[in-house]
């Protein structure tokens, strides 16, 4: 009896270590788990970079808010969970259709097999052979940091904007893989547009496109000039970087305008390719793309720049190398006012003719793009231009070489904080002026373009000693100043708006605050002697409980003049009139000289002195104050 | 205070959203004049066209392989990486060509293999042969390939 029960025994046991033989090992995943628990992976910095983990208020969880892109249920919390759950779906059997966990994770996957030493043996799907397939194909060498600079007549493009660029084995810039991250929404209500962007109401997700397509987009429509910075990374850390780009794919997260925006989820990708960076940790509470380009710098990524001039920019300065009676045929030839071929009989070199045939063809493509022209007035105009060009001789590489401008990074940064001194009528005062973002037409222009001015928030408190008392000055809620020259091939509008609080006289002889909205339009050009010269039509609407009626609506004009005497020194002046017709009827006018001279980077003095006539009431005020960008 | 961040965080956001938004406007064609172009039809409704397929396997990464259904040249090995970048870029290679130079038609050069030794010579052929190339304005990229394939092999 007891033989056989020890034969059944031994029967039973060879079944057991038989049927482990012919399954694998089906505690390979246990011990896995194990090992990663014993560890603590998943507190690992880098689980939580490839997570997305961050500290929140109510503890951590994880940016992406796509649920297919959590393997535990409440993975979104809980990186322990979604580690184990993790190691164990590495052992599924592949199924139709659908990509195996190695594969949909391959990032993930990757660093758990270098961590724990997975043994891929073991594994049913022991590669991603699709990722694998990728990598052959693309050739992946090196990232770059890309930033389209801002172009203020367009508010969408304000801040500018960042994307990433996989440059492949095939050297060329233009075949490269442009890696974007945007909102996607098919709404075109403006405000309902910001409401939901601030409340994280639009899904947010990666895309690659070849790069000419985003030359296209940004340099051939926009006008923007565009940067490219080259960072450090290694065909290794590219090759990581792309990893965590493909298990992102489809992808979303709830895209929030300042903090998880087209800027910040992109550092994640940073992050993910290196793991000793942690770049993510490093952003403020929202995030301007400059800024981000800032800290790759900060972070030794980057240390050179690439410039890409757009459209306009090419315009501009072939224009600037011709005659001006030349310029007006390239502008004719474009217009279809002159055809090509009355180029040829033009008493001007072979070369200038070459180069205004060229100015002519790049003015023809931006009145199309513009929708200034049909395409088949295009068409027509396009190849009589090319044919007449492609028998003047060839270009050469440095024909147009256009200077780089100084770079937008090395501009000053974002925040300003003031601290000033001055005299208001009799009195005198202290000034505390703060101010987030971002750039006035006073501050040096070195990496923004001239005549922008973005600024919100622009908060100022002053302390009067003789009264002892220490008041709002002003606010800026927005002031937005956008004076962008008129020439022979570009005529755009120059405006502005303005909105706020500050302090007005009124009847009863005294201040009081009141809150104004002034928007105005109206045209800039640049004069090269002296500078840029603007004039425009403004309207005004004031609000103040010590008014007649609260309210007091009016009409007039501004002009001005913005003055670069050296790279260094700049002064504006200015005068305003707005006759107030509705409501509280009161005239003001204001007569301004501002000057601004640069100390360093960060650093400089500001001097303003001005004279207004409110009603019947005249005041002259003068400050001087000393700003330090941060 | 509280109000002018708010207001502030709204205004940067309307910025940052939009910028977002038109950052996947794409206007793709394959003849000449399809560059893309500033429209009111819709910056933002092309936006999901171009990315809701996803990031890979679609768009770029998908065209980089195989030579099937590409006709056969002389003078150098068809696929559809040359294919799509002469249908996708058909305004600003001509351009090139026209001006014998540039970065489009340095690109191209790459993807047909042109040695570095023949380059001016192919580049100046081409240029002189702007014509026979860019038949007409209708002219489609097979056209375009076809003929650039002649005026290499007779020069």
């Amino acid at each position: 009896m007891f033989r056989i029960s020890l034969f059944i025994l031994c029967l039973i046991s060879f079944f057991i270590i038989f049927s482990k033989v012919i399954a694998g090992n089906p505690t390979y995943d246990l011990v896995l788990i194990e090992e990663a628990d014993r560890r603590a992976l998943y507190n690992d910095k880098y689980w939580h970079t490839l997570l997305h983990y961050k500290k929140g208020v109510f503890g951590l969880r994880s940016l992406i808010d796509d649920p297919n892109f959590f393997l535990a249920p409440g993975g979104k919390h809980n990186p322990k969970a979604e580690l184990e759950a993790t190691i164990k779906a590495f052992f599924q059997e592949p199924g139709e259709g659908t990509k195996h966990p190695v594969c949909r994770f391959v990032a993930r996957y990757t660093w758990l097999k270098e961590q724990l030493g997975i043994d891929p043996s073991q594994l049913p799907v022991p590669e991603c052979t699709h990722f694998e397939q990728l990598m052959v194909e693309i050739k992946p060498e090196a990232v770059s940091l890309i930033f389209p600079t801002s172009h203020i007549n367009s508010p969408a493009s304000m801040f500018g904007h960042t994307l990433l660029t996989i440059e492949t084995a095939t050297q060329s810039k233009l075949l490269s893989h442009a890696i974007n991250y945007s909102a996607i929404t098919t709404d075109t209500f403006g405000p309902l547009f910001a409401v939901k962007g601030l409340f994280g109401l639009y899904k947010g997700y990666f895309s690659i496109l070849p790069y000419y397509g985003k030359l296209q987009e940004y340099s051939d429509i926009d006008h923007r000039d565009i940067w490219e910075y080259p960072l450090n990374f290694t065909k290794e850390e590219t090759r990581r970087l792309l990893m965590h780009v493909y298990e992102l794919d489809s992808i979303y997260s709830d895209y929030y305008f300042f903090d998880e925006n087209c800027s910040y989820d992109l550092l994640f990708l940073l992050d993910a390719g290196r793991p000793s960076l942690n770049i993510t940790d490093q952003m403020d509470l929202w995030v301007i793309p400059i800024d981000t380009i800032r800290l790759a710098k900060k972070n030794g990524l980057t240390n050179k720049a690439i410039y890409r001039p757009s459209k306009t920019t090419k315009v501009q300065y072939v224009a600037s190398l011709l005659s001006q009676k030349d310029r007006e045929s390239a502008r004719a030839m474009a217009n279809g006012e002159i055809q090509p071929k009355d180029i040829l009989v033009q008493a001007i070199s072979q070369d200038e003719k070459a180069t205004t045939c060229d100015l002519a063809i790049e003015y023809l493509q931006y009145l199309y793009t513009k929708k200034r022209i049909s395409k088949q007035q295009y068409l027509d105009r396009f190849l009589e231009l090319l044919k007449i060009r492609s028998t003047l001789g060839q270009s050469t590489e440095d024909r147009y070489a256009i200077p780089q401008p100084p770079r937008p990074d090395e501009g000053h940064e974002s925040n300003r904080l003031s601290l000033g001194t001055g005299i208001k009528k009799d009195r005198f005062f202290y000034e505390l002026r703060y101010r987030p973002a971002y750039h006035s037409l006073l501050d040096n222009d070195k990496g923004y373009p001239e005549g922008s001015q973005i600024v919100f928030g622009d908060t100022t408190l002053r302390y009067y000693p003789s009264l002892n008392r220490l008041r709002l000055e002003s606010l800026d809620i927005i002031d937005i100043t956008s004076l962008t020259p008129r020439d022979l091939f570009f005529q755009p509008l120059s405006w502005k708006i303005k909105t706020g609080l500050t302090h007005r006289y009124m009847e009863d002889g005294r201040e009081h605050m009141v809150y104004q909205l002034n928007p105005g339009g109206g045209f800039a050009y640049k004069h090269n002697a002296t500078g840029l010269w603007y004039a425009m039509a403004e309207t005004a609407l004031n609000v103040s409980g010590a008014m007649k009626e609260t309210y007091a609506l009016g009409a007039g004009a501004s002009v001005g003049l913005i003055a670069k005497v050296t790279d260094l020194f700049k002064f504006h002046v200015c005068a305003r009139n707005i006759y107030y017709g509705i409501g509280d009827y009161h005239n003001y006018f204001e007569a301004m000289v501002q000057a601004n001279y640069t100390v360093s980077s960060n650093t400089g003095l500001a001097f303003q002195i001005s004279r207004t006539k409110t009603r019947s009431f005249y005041q002259t005020e003068g400050a001087l104050s000393w700003n330090i960008f941060f | 205070m509280k109000k002018v961040v708010t207001v502030s965080l709204v205004a940067l956001a309307v910025i940052c959203l939009g910028t977002a938004v038109w950052a996947d406007q794409k206007n793709y064609g394959c003849g000449l004049g399809s560059i893309a172009f500033e429209g009111n039809d819709g910056l933002i409704s092309q936006v999901s066209a171009a990315t809701t397929n996803g990031t890979f396997g679609n768009q770029t990464f998908g065209i980089t392989s195989g030579t099937s259904n590409c006709e056969q040249f002389k003078t150098f090995v068809s696929n559809e990486k040359i294919n799509t970048f002469v249908a996708e870029n058909m305004d600003s290679l001509a351009k090139d060509i026209a001006r014998g130079h540039g970065e489009y038609l340095d690109t191209f050069a790459g993807l047909i293999a042109v040695p570095e030794s023949q380059k001016t010579a192919i580049y100046a052929s081409l240029q002189a042969n702007f014509s026979k190339i860019y038949t007409s304005d209708s002219v489609s990229y097979l056209d375009v390939l076809r003929n650039i394939d002649s005026v290499i092999a007779s020069s």
